[in-house]
């Protein structure tokens, strides 16, 4: 059974029902109507205006549009075309796609058909994160299942349509959760995201057009084929449909997965449904969308988790990993945590985020043990400001969008830090 | 063709190339259009990793990197603005956080493109106080590169000239991040045919050639235009001169001969140059079989009188010339007048041959070897016979290629000739045979021309002069044939007539 709690809506209604993850179990709850009925009634360009006008966007952090990626794909079929479903969920602070496979694989893997429809795909490849072990072990077996019954194959679900699904895992590191490094991964190559131009709708897995697509966002897609584009906006806001899943860490009384409809106050998330801070402390600050969203004082948490209200507050919903910092948190530690996390994660490439992730964790560290001086507050914001937008990937964005977060909102505790020599707070977590 | 705008000048360009590539195809990059970079190079793969070359693209919001953006009709492109200014300030003070500042000791200074960008372009202080990466130094990478790691601005231009050009991908980036280092792999040194091209294609002091490192300040070397003369490929180089002395080769660019490329063993080939086995004075067999060392203008009298007296018993037909497919054109010209005015046929040239692969190394270890044949000189083999059979009494030797071990007993043969006057650059056995030995010149020592595998001729220009009276083929025979008042060599060789 689930060890974290989780608000039950149409993407996690029945993870508590372990017959869910079986293909019997998910066939008696309807299973695989929708991609029948994508496959044998559907022409892909219906499929994709179908998303377009449901207006999914990608649940892996960057937000775009899934029936607009879905449109770059080339038509005809000279080459093969491939899916790729990005289950490498490394994002710090994100564990919602390890449940999305291990209560619910059939649903993520009947999306997935969905989407082979749409973009032409002859298979597609699950790219999963390595320690994920005992998800693979589901997805391996539910891939069986629907080989066997011949939901995947030569003639999925009697449509004439072919399509295979093959499970890859993944050895460990954040950047292959970013689309292309996740591709060179994939190819048995270091992961190291590609320039662009190419695009991977033209140059993808082993030189096909390819679409990668998160493991929530395709778990999304059944039901939008089920209930149609006007039942999935009746959730979330009208730029931001449909419901996600938060999944809620630290310093709060119940971490766990809360799938609610996008829009959805981070105040009320925090306090009502992970159940506020623990005894006797207050929220200092949430990060409100994994480790590389910029994170908000308890002073803004009156805000509605969908981009629009969280870019004017100079953050981004991510993906959805909602991490609570408490009155006893350091904030120069968490920054020598994270810069600690991107120095060590940055795959090296570009100047600014191999050498720029490593400066910010010095001057970081430095502040920490009480030898830095005021123009080290200036200089993390310059590197950062360097680092951002100038990239291959969105990596060297993401090293430095916390560490301009928390001198957005909390430079006290940094200039705490350098008045006194040392860290003012105690009581916050060892580093 | 599209025309872009690139800093308010309109050009038309190629389809199909990047900005880099299109302002590269010009030759327009880093001389009019200031776009620094580091890991693009033009005939390397795209990188994209340096982020250096970014510049403004009317209408992207970004900065774009030059290397990597494909050009589009219309674009228009602005290098210095602001904007890039601050861009490539923050990649140059990013790249020196972890730079040791050991300029002073390091080979590369003086030609570091990462001095001479930091200066150009560098704020001129750094905000860094923490202390930099500590990686190894002095990394035997294989027989002729050593790297230090923490020079190293992982520009990776070393990895993908390994994988792309030699094809044997020795190099690779170990770890990642800040932490990241090129290396080898275990057991797997940096061994191939064109390895020292890396040292060339490291904008700083990480690789550097065993040969050449240490030797001398860049500063005070002259780079001379010049060719390799290790095969017939005709690789262009610069000759690294100073102190009348050639320090190195490197490779000069020539799309059409050897891209941005030279292979080890031509590289290493200038060493001839200043080889302790050049022959530096010319010298006279005496009455006991001695070779006597003499004033050139003596040697070359007695090869005259030699030569004056095989013409007036045998005839100039008696007289034979196997000629080197190292001279020069101008000098195989003067060999081809020299026999006509004698009325002998009696020619032959010698050439070494050897392996050959599909890039640049050609099997004729020759540079002019070419132009030889194009001057109907044919194979010394014949020639050999006629030597061996008497027919040839008197025989001019330019050149050990005849040592070759396509010519089996050509020393006994060459031993036949009654007189045999040898003009050579080198030592080698046919000191031992020759009557009267005069010293030549290298390439690297004369003008002319020298026409490569391809058909084409490409000029040489002295680049030092010998220590020692040296004087090119062509010279010797003019004066040789003045000597022997042969028609058409009454002209001062420097006034000279074409042939």
């Amino acid at each position: 059974m689930q060890k974290v709690p989780f608000v039950t809506s149409y993407l996690t209604e029945h993870f508590a029902d372990d017959a869910y993850a079986t293909l019997a179990g998910y066939q008696g709850r309807g299973g695989y109507q929708a991609a029948k009925k994508a496959l044998t009634e559907m022409t892909a360009q219906a499929v994709v205006e179908l998303m377009k006008t449901a207006g999914l966007q990608g649940r892996g952090g960057a937000g775009f549009g899934t029936g607009m990626k879905w449109s770059f794909m080339p038509k005809g079929e000279e080459n093969p075309k491939y899916l790729v479903c990005n289950a490498d969920e490394s994002e710090p602070g994100s564990f919602k796609d390890r449940l999305l496979m291990e209560r619910a694989p059939h649903q993520m893997l009947e999306g997935i058909l969905i989407g082979a429809k749409a973009t032409g795909a002859s298979k597609t490849f699950v790219y999963i994160r390595g320690e994920y072990a005992a998800a693979a072990d589901v997805l391996e077996r539910a891939i069986a299942e629907c080989r066997d019954a011949g939901i995947l194959g030569a003639n999925c679900l009697g449509s004439g349509f072919a399509h295979d699904v093959v499970l890859t895992r993944g050895a460990g590191a954040y950047i292959c959760g970013e689309e292309t490094g996740l591709l060179e991964s994939l190819e048995g190559k270091k992961g190291q995201p590609r320039k662009k131009p190419p695009f991977p709708a033209q140059f993808g897995a082993f030189g096909m057009p390819t679409t990668v697509n998160n493991v929530e966002t395709f778990s999304h897609a059944p039901h939008i084929v089920k209930n149609g584009a006007a039942w999935f906006r009746g959730f979330g806001t009208e730029k931001s449909p449909g419901t996600t899943i938060f999944g809620v860490s630290g310093l709060v009384q119940r971490p766990g997965l809360y799938e609610l409809p996008l829009g959805t106050r981070l105040d009320e998330i925090v306090f009502e449904h992970a159940g506020g801070p623990l005894p006797g402390r207050k929220v200092k600050g949430v990060i409100p969308g994994g480790m590389s969203m910029p994170i908000l004082p308890v002073s803004q948490l009156d805000v509605p988790m969908a981009n629009e209200f969280l870019r004017e507050r100079k953050t981004m919903l991510g993906t959805g990993g909602v991490m609570v910092l408490d009155d006893t948190t350091c904030m120069v530690r968490v920054g020598v945590v994270i810069t600690y996390f991107f120095r060590d994660e940055s795959c090296g490439q570009c100047t600014q985020c191999r050498e720029g992730t490593g400066w910010l964790h010095k001057i970081m560290q430095r502040i920490e043990r009480g030898a830095g001086a005021r123009e080290d507050l200036d200089i993390l914001l310059d590197i950062a400001s360097k680092m951002e937008g100038q990239t291959i990937c969105a990596f060297a964005d993401a090293a430095a969008w916390p560490v301009q977060g928390l001198l957005r909102h909390f430079r006290e505790d940094f200039e705490a830090h350098i008045a006194h020599g040392k860290c003012p707070f105690p009581q916050s977590f060892e580093l | 063709m599209p025309k872009i705008t690139v800093d308010e000048i309109e050009y038309e360009v190629a389809e199909g190339r990047t900005i880099l590539q299109a302002l590269d195809d010009l030759g327009v990059l880093m001389n009019g259009v200031d776009v620094p970079h580091y890991c693009w190079h033009p005939k390397l793969s795209i990188d994209g990793s340096c982020r250096l070359c970014q510049v403004e693209v009317e209408g992207i919001p970004k900065l774009q990197i030059a290397c990597n953006t494909p050009i589009a009709d219309g674009m228009k492109v602005h290098t210095q603005s602001e904007r890039v200014k601050n861009a490539r300030e923050g990649v140059m003070e990013l790249l020196l956080v972890n730079h040791p500042l050991d300029c002073p000791i390091c080979d590369q200074a003086g030609e570091c493109k990462l001095q001479d960008y930091a200066f150009e372009y560098g704020a001129q202080h750094s905000r860094s106080q923490e202390p930099r990466r500590a990686a190894k130094k002095r990394v035997d990478l294989g027989p002729t590169i050593v790297f230090d790691q923490e020079r190293c601005i992982l520009c990776r231009r070393c990895v993908r000239f390994c994988r792309e050009v030699p094809g044997t991908g020795e190099l690779a980036v170990f770890a990642r991040g800040d932490h990241s280092v090129i290396e080898t792999f275990p057991e797997m040194p940096l061994d191939n045919d064109y390895s020292m091209n890396v040292a060339d294609i490291c904008p700083v002091g990480a690789l550097t050639t065993k040969d050449f490192r240490f030797k001398i300040r860049v500063w005070f070397l002259e780079d001379v235009p010049g060719v390799c003369t290790g095969c017939s490929n005709g690789c262009n180089v610069h000759l690294g001169v100073a102190n009348n002395r050639v320090y190195r080769y490197t490779p000069r660019r020539n799309d059409a001969v050897n891209q941005t490329w030279l292979c080890d063993e031509g590289r290493l080939s200038y060493r001839r140059i200043n080889a302790d086995d050049r022959i530096d004075h010319a010298a006279v067999r005496n009455g006991d079989g001695n070779l006597d060392a003499a004033p050139y203008e003596t040697a070359l009298a007695a090869a005259a009188a030699r030569i004056r007296s095989v013409i007036e018993t045998k005839g100039g037909g008696a007289v034979g010339m196997l000629v080197s497919p190292h001279a020069t054109n101008e000098d195989l010209g003067i060999a081809r007048r020299f026999l006509a005015a004698l009325g002998s046929t009696q020619a032959g040239f010698a050439l070494l041959r050897g392996r050959k692969d599909e890039l640049l190394i050609k099997e004729d270890k020759a540079a002019n070897a070419a132009g030889a044949r194009a001057l109907d000189f044919g194979d010394a083999a014949p020639l050999l016979e006629r030597v061996r059979g008497g027919a040839v009494e008197a025989l001019i030797v330019m050149g050990q290629d005849v040592l070759a071990p396509a010519y089996p007993g050509a020393l006994e043969a060459l031993a036949c000739a009654d007189t045999l006057v040898l003009l050579d650059t080198h030592r080698s056995h046919l000191e031992s045979l020759a009557h009267v030995v005069l010293p030549a010149r290298v390439a690297a020592e004369k003008h002319g021309t020298l026409t490569n595998h391809a058909g084409l001729a490409q000029t040489v220009e002295p680049a030092v002069e010998p220590a020692f009276e040296a004087r090119s083929e062509g010279e010797a025979l003019w004066r040789l044939g003045q000597l022997l008042d042969l028609a058409g060599f009454s002209d001062p060789y420097e006034a000279r007539t074409g042939a």
